[in-house]
């Protein structure tokens, strides 16, 4: 079983530091392998998950859910009383959303979400967080100076909005709901939901454009 | 302890690099992809989230800041195996085992949809002391974290006043959860305003939240 040893761990990573080939595809088909052999999984399992989150688990799923708060008055209020919960509706509930919290995005405050100690994210309803996300540069900077992050994201904030930073530092995750656009009105939850971007789930946009990008 | 992970509000970095970070899932490099189905595949046996977390802290420190993200999983992951015993390091070195195992049975897509559908765990429990703080009330953040090699108070945000958003009831204890142990302890969202964070160059407009446990917060 496992140690739980924080020391054993650092000797551990110091041991493969020096071992390891630094080719990271080889390293990962050297996991791959030991995995395999010591019957832990099969690679049809690691196929069918790539496939889930290729095709099933992605970001798709988190616009659905802001275009059905857009539309309906009560999800909206449940999305926002009990993220957890209000997703099962769409049958979207899965990694990281057991503690799932929606944050709504007004005319005053924008939310931004960021994990400054690794890289929580609602992996269920948001799919694979990118690349920027996991960062150290996110990472470092969107406590500390989110005003200048969010203009490196195109975003230009009017003077009376006030920017709130979420660090997701506990079991909690995190999901901006961003403002439904003028222009909109009569639009199916289809619609809507091809223009709500990851980004803005993620609070690093804010206007959404009518076209979808 | 406060290692290389501890990233808030450190300076010195560059810009976000967000042009070359934007892939989908489907666009990233087939080793990465790999990773991630091993990672839900839950190839690392015994282990708990605040352990899995605390092995990535342990990481050779520019490894840490070099490697790629699915490169540090990986790394973590081996250690991980490692220390369960699941594998040796000449296993590792090898590349093989010596002796394999029976295959382990293949999943479908359907499969781990449903796994994926069953994951949403909670990690709330019981705690028989009710909560020392309620929304509103103002708290001071510990300068230093309770004892435990691995701790969810970052540097950043020890020995300042904050306010209470949000009581979330009692959930599992970052430090105990990295001993492989089971506690609970009242969570809340904790906000605290830009400028008691980094000073007058922040915006006064501006705060930062984040999920705190009791033993992290005294009463302001």
């Amino acid at each position: 079983m496992a140690t739980f040893d924080s020391e054993n761990a650092a000797h551990l990573h110091r041991e493969l530091h020096s071992h390891l080939p630094s080719d990271p595809a080889l390293r990962v088909k050297t996991l791959e392998s030991l995995a395999i052999e010591r019957g832990l999984v099969a690679p049809q399992t690691v196929d069918a998950w790539v496939e889930a989150y290729s095709e099933h688990i992605g970001p798709k799923r988190g616009a659905q859910v802001v275009a059905r708060a857009w539309l309906d008055a009560d999800f909206h209020a449940r999305l926002l009383e009990d993220a957890a919960e209000a997703i099962k509706d769409l049958g979207f509930q899965g990694s990281a959303t057991g503690h799932l919290k929606a944050v709504a995005n007004t005319d005053r405050q924008h939310n931004m979400v960021v994990c400054t100690l690794c890289s929580c994210y609602p992996f269920s309803i948001l799919g694979m967080s990118p690349s920027w996300y996991k960062s150290a540069e996110y990472r470092a900077r969107a406590v500390r100076e989110p005003r200048q992050v969010l203009s490196e994201f195109g975003v230009a904030l009017a003077d009376d909005v006030a920017v709130r930073v979420w660090d997701s530092t506990a079991e909690l995750r995190y999901l901006v709901v961003p403002q439904r656009p003028a222009g909109t009105q009569g639009w199916s939850e289809e619609a809507l939901a091809a223009i709500v971007t990851r980004n803005s789930m993620i609070g690093t946009q804010r206007d959404l454009p009518l076209e979808a990008s | 302890m406060d290692a290389i992970h501890d990233l808030g509000g450190m300076q010195g970095f560059g810009p976000i690099p967000i042009a070359t970070g934007d892939k989908d899932f489907a666009a990233l490099a087939d080793w990465e992809k790999r990773m991630w189905g091993l990672a839900r595949s839950g190839v690392a046996q015994g282990v708990t989230i605040d352990w899995f977390r605390h092995g990535l802290e342990r990481m050779v420190p520019s490894d840490y800041l070099s490697f790629a993200y699915f490169n540090k999983w990986c790394a973590n992951y081996l250690m991980l195996m490692l220390d369960h015993g699941s594998i040796t390091l000449e296993d590792v070195k090898r590349g093989h085992l010596l002796a394999k195992e029976a295959e382990a049975a293949p999943k479908s897509i359907d499969d781990v949809l449903a796994s994926n559908a069953q994951a949403n765990i909670s990690f709330e429990g019981a705690c028989d002391t009710p909560p020392a703080f309620a929304a509103g009330d103002a708290v001071r953040t510990l300068r230093i974290p309770p004892p435990g090699a691995h701790t969810r108070l970052p540097r950043y945000a020890r020995g300042v006043e904050g306010r209470i958003l949000a009581h979330h009831g009692a959930h599992a204890v970052p430090e105990r959860g990295a001993e492989g142990k089971k506690d609970y302890q009242a969570l809340y969202t904790v906000a605290f305003s830009a400028a008691d964070l980094w000073g007058p160059e922040a915006d006064p407009r501006d705060d930062v939240t984040l999920d705190l446990w009791e033993a992290y917060l005294v009463p302001a």
